[in-house]
């Protein structure tokens, strides 16, 4: 597995307020900005590939659809149209994409009031060392070159 | 459920192991099997599917690089599989079968010999991992399913011989506009806004294809001038650490399309090419094994039998799938990418699992405006982000229209 960056990965938000704190919080918010959604965007914490954002709190247009949040965060973090990036819920999966953020935030807010999303991209594939391996061939596992691997993986 | 009597250690190790006795029905590449009447014809069907595995000794990619892919390659592998499966759908059709030691039509071994294990093959590991490079991969890096999607769409391009239009649908969403405009380049969509590459990177690709197919039209096939076959690759990430069980069912029921070209995925770390599922089981093809690289012989026919999978497949539960993955279809014809759509539009109305991606008719169009979407490579659009984010209090971020 490629080394993993510990530096950037603080402690979830829920994790770093309280329930009351934050539902508090979303009360204010919601009364000075009532056409707005409050959404929390974390980054997936053993994401590797993807920049982290700035910020983590947003207070986003209730009539802005999926795509156009997408767009937007991806244009943030300058990736390119072929990068992965998804944008999961609560957890939970990928919203439609054609959605409103007030139709997303109805159905998957959480309690203390946030709309919860995460960020990822795709996981990498290669071979784990003492993973056992179908060997039926005349190649077959004793005929890895350990060395090749360690530098590549 | 009969083929839940194998344990979770019979499945990881026991690969060889027969195929199960059950009453339920085996899916592979959109066609039904009956485990108990047609095992025969069920192995025979995975036999014929092109497998690809870790090759030794193969000339250095690059000329100075690496000269085996185990360890490495195994998503590549997954890439040529799913690739592969599409060239048969394309050149010999989905019933076609293999039998070993028979000399086989000439498409075959056109077919096999755009994979051997040589730098000029049409999408050779040597191609793959070094058209990677493109996509921040340096050679004998670990692949995605994104990954090497994006690398076999560039690669298609240089195909002529096939002439198939590989379009990879980003952000879950497949635009039926975008494919059409794709695999119909000479006619003339005169739309809002096909502004460039507005539109998630297939702008982009409609335009270099423009570019490179000439006289397409004067083709000797009459169905290419209709419709450039389709290989549609749809990467998605079906949960975080685990997939989300709300997507199961419609997994299982890309396996049942007639436009099935499989899913690559794996477990953590390791690649496979799904081909179909029975039960709670899905059946795959495992690269993860090391043969010696194999040289065409003087008249170009290729020994063949190492890439044909001829014990019965692999099988893993279907929650163990890492949810990372691309699906993929392919659609010979106009009217077979029809026929998908309307599949998918019946399935996301039918209730009992999450549709894992959208189909929508047309990109919204305040999105292929370029004035909202800039992804040209220099980002220049700072001042427009400027619009997006233009008042912050202290800790939230208030994104405006």
């Amino acid at each position: 597995m490629p080394p993993f960056d510990k530096t950037q990965h603080p402690k979830p938000f829920k994790q770093r307020k309280s329930f009351a704190i934050r539902k508090h919080e979303v009360a204010g918010i919601r009364t000075k900005f009532p056409t707005k959604v409050p959404v929390i965007i974390e980054r997936y914490q053993r994401e590797q590939y993807l920049p982290t954002l700035d910020k983590t709190k947003f207070l986003v247009p209730q009539e802005l659809t999926m795509t156009q949040f997408v767009t937007i965060l991806r244009n943030r973090m300058t990736l390119m149209p072929s990068q992965a990036f998804y944008l999961l819920l609560h957890n939970k999966g990928i919203a439609s994409m054609s959605l409103t953020m007030a139709q997303v935030y109805k159905e998957y807010r959480d309690e203390d009031g946030f709309l919860y999303m995460t960020y990822a991209s795709q996981e990498m594939f290669g071979q784990c060392l003492n993973l056992t391996q179908g060997s039926f061939s005349a190649g077959g596992a004793g005929d890895f070159s350990g060395t090749k691997r360690f530098l590549y993986n | 459920m009969d083929a839940a009597t194998l344990t979770y250690d019979t499945l990881r190790f026991g690969e060889f192991e027969d195929f199960p006795e059950t009453s339920e029905p085996v899916w592979i590449l959109g066609k039904q099997f009956s485990a108990l009447t047609e095992k025969d014809e069920i192995l025979s069907d995975i036999a014929s599917r092109l497998w690809f595995t870790y090759r030794k000794n193969f000339p250095p990619i690059g000329g100075t690089g690496p000269t085996s892919d185990t360890g490495w390659g195994c998503m590549l592998r997954c890439g040529q599989m799913i690739l592969g499966e599409a060239l048969v759908h394309r050149h010999l059709g989905r019933d076609w079968r293999w039998v070993s030691g028979q000399r086989q039509r000439e498409e075959y071994s056109s077919i096999l010999n755009a994979f051997i294990d040589k730098k000029d093959s049409y999408y050779s590991i040597h191609q793959i991992a070094q058209m990677g490079v493109g996509e921040g991969k340096s050679i004998g890096q670990w692949y995605g399913p994104n990954t090497v999607a994006q690398v076999l769409k560039k690669l298609a391009v240089f195909d002529s011989w096939s002439r198939m239009a590989v379009h990879v649908a980003m952000d879950n969403t497949v635009v039926i506009e975008e494919i059409k405009k794709l695999c119909m380049p000479w006619l003339d969509f005169d739309g809002a806004g096909c502004s460039e590459g507005a539109v998630g990177g297939a702008g982009v690709g409609a335009r270099e294809l423009n570019g490179c197919l000439g006289g397409a039209c004067a083709l000797a096939e009459e169905e290419m001038a209709l419709w450039r076959p389709l290989v549609l690759l749809i990467p998605l990430r079906l949960g975080l650490t685990d997939i989300n069980e709300a997507y199961i069912e419609t997994l299982k029921q890309c396996f049942m399309l007639p436009q099935s070209l499989g899913v690559i995925g794996g477990k953590p770390n390791s690649a496979h090419y799904f081909i179909g599922f029975v039960g709670e089981e899905l059946i795959y093809l495992d690269p993860h094994t090391t043969q010696p690289a194999v040289e065409p012989s003087e008249d170009s026919q290729v020994p063949d039998d190492s890439y044909h999978c001829q014990h019965p497949p692999c099988r893993m539960h279907i929650c163990e799938l890492d949810p990372s993955i691309a699906a993929g279809f392919f659609c010979r014809t106009e009217d077979d990418f029809d026929d998908w759509c309307a599949h998918i539009r019946k399935l996301s109305c039918c209730k009992g699992g999450l549709p894992m991606f959208e189909l929508v008719d047309s990109q919204p169009s305040h999105l292929v405006s370029a004035d909202v979407l800039n992804l040209t490579p220099d980002f220049s659009d700072s001042d427009r982000l400027e619009r997006f984010f233009d008042s912050e209090d202290e800790e939230f971020e208030i994104l405006s229209l």
